[in-house]
């Protein structure tokens, strides 16, 4: 038999894994403002955007979210913050539509009380479903350890949005495999941070990624739907 | 609004209480920028608390707020709208000022706000917009930041009346202005919605006059008013 953390660990690769079909692939999540208006041109400007996402909207937003619900805050309250504080709206969307699809994957693969609950709240409308809240119940379920679930969360993230970039600036793929291996380090430094950030923290995302995200609504044309 | 002893001093605490009555109108403005002096020992801080009733109209535009060097400041705005209030509300951050002429010498800037629309069922969150500048702790100034732009401005209004078309017609007056802005919708919530504008520049005249021209829409469009012009210099 395997012990309980080999269990949980090949769960969390499952999880985490970029072929999990959540859609992440039609995502930016704003970087593709920045391609269009040539400020993000090859790997090492693709580099200088990644690291403020992951120190500033997946620290602050994403992961500050899965941190609370660790620190058992209700789903719902959760869910409704994050609604209002992804201001911009293809943001918003993003992450209830990978949300929604992690809670239909997540129900058949790993199914617990607290996912079935979260779905059922979201099939009433009483919640949106966002991303980051739909992998941390299913990852406490499985008996991730916190700081565990948030650097895997966070490293999932850059893996995915460093894929896309691969495909849209474009970049070879070494290049890519050497900013995975940087984007570590800021992942290491985000989850240190989001354990000592106060409630008041929640979502002081930049002003500058979030403009890039809003006028993303306005690109004429796009790969992408964030 | 007169600022009280020219400007906010380490440890100050402002409490402000606001609430306009059902079917009532009220322009909020400061009688000159907030000054935020150095703040040894303890940050200064502002709390707002502002509630606006059936068919309630508040336009909040205060002066820009300059944070000195060694500054650390702590605003928290919470708004109670109903889905019949109408809310517009401007605020212009700058760079601050220090001797050596250099930009973002404070040590923090936060600015809360949270807006909660009040129904029948209860009061549902309809925006959380957080502000936090921290200049010693990283490099703001940069990519994915303030992207070489020194001032923010924004603007949130909240109406029934708001719409993806306003959003466009927001987007378009931005053509002429010499900043980078992004406009976009929050989910609605009670049958009213938000709209949140956001902008870097480098000037603080520059986002006025394109938060200007975006107020001046919504002032004539909706209440037949001209636009604002409170002639304080």
């Amino acid at each position: 038999m395997p012990n309980t953390a080999t269990s949980y660990q090949l769960a969390l690769q499952q999880l985490t894994d970029s072929a999990l079909p959540t859609g992440a692939f039609a995502h930016s999540l704003g970087f593709e403002t920045y391609i269009e208006r040539g400020l993000v041109h090859d790997e090492a400007s693709f580099g200088v955007w990644l690291s403020a996402f992951i120190g500033q909207q997946l620290t602050y937003s994403d992961g500050l979210a899965i941190r609370f619900l660790y620190e058992d805050v209700p789903v719902s309250e959760l869910d409704s913050l994050l609604t209002a504080q992804l201001l911009p709206r293809q943001l918003r969307e993003a992450s209830t539509k990978m949300g929604t699809r992690l809670l239909e994957i997540g129900s058949e693969v790993f199914p617990s009380p607290e996912l079935a609950e979260y779905r059922e709240l979201v099939t009433a409308g009483r919640a949106a479903g966002h991303q980051p809240l739909a992998f941390a119940v299913v990852a406490r379920s499985l008996g991730v350890p916190r700081t565990e679930a948030l650097a895997a969360y966070l490293f999932a993230a850059a893996t995915s949005l460093t894929q896309n970039a691969v495909r849209a600036i474009p970049l070879g793929q070494n290049a890519g495999q050497r900013l995975l291996r940087t984007a570590s380090d800021g992942v290491a430094a985000a989850v240190e941070r989001i354990g000592r950030l106060a409630p008041d923290d929640f979502g002081a995302v930049s002003p500058g990624l979030e403009i890039s995200q809003m006028r993303h609504e306005r690109q004429r044309a796009r790969m992408f739907m964030s | 609004m007169v600022n009280p002893g020219g400007a906010y001093l380490g440890a100050d605490l402002y409490v402000i209480d606001v609430e306009v009555a059902d079917g009532a109108r009220l322009l909020l403005t400061t009688q000159s920028a907030t000054k935020i002096y150095r703040t040894p020992g303890s940050f200064a801080e502002q709390r707002m608390t502002l509630r606006l009733g059936e068919g309630a109209q508040l336009e909040l535009a205060p002066d820009q707020l300059i944070a000195y060097r060694e500054a650390s400041y702590r605003q928290d705005t919470r708004i109670t709208v109903r889905p019949s209030s109408s809310l517009v509300m401007a605020e212009v951050v700058t760079p601050g000022w220090s001797p050596d002429r250099a930009s973002f010498r404070y040590e923090e800037l936060r600015l809360r706000n949270e807006i909660r629309v009040e129904t029948p069922e209860g009061a549902g969150l309809l925006a959380l917009d957080n502000l936090l500048i921290r200049p010693p702790l990283n490099d703001v100034t940069g990519m994915g930041f303030m992207e070489g732009y020194s001032h923010l401005g924004s603007l949130v209004v909240v109406d029934a009346r708001v719409d993806q078309a306003l959003a466009d017609e927001f987007h378009a007056l931005t053509a002429g202005h010499d900043a980078c802005t992004g406009v976009s919708l929050t989910a609605s919530v009670g049958g009213t919605t938000g709209l949140v504008l956001r902008s870097l520049s480098n000037s603080t005249e520059e986002l006025n006059r394109l938060l200007g021209a975006c107020t001046a829409l919504l002032r004539d469009r909706w209440h037949g008013q001209a636009p604002l012009n409170l002639r304080k210099y």
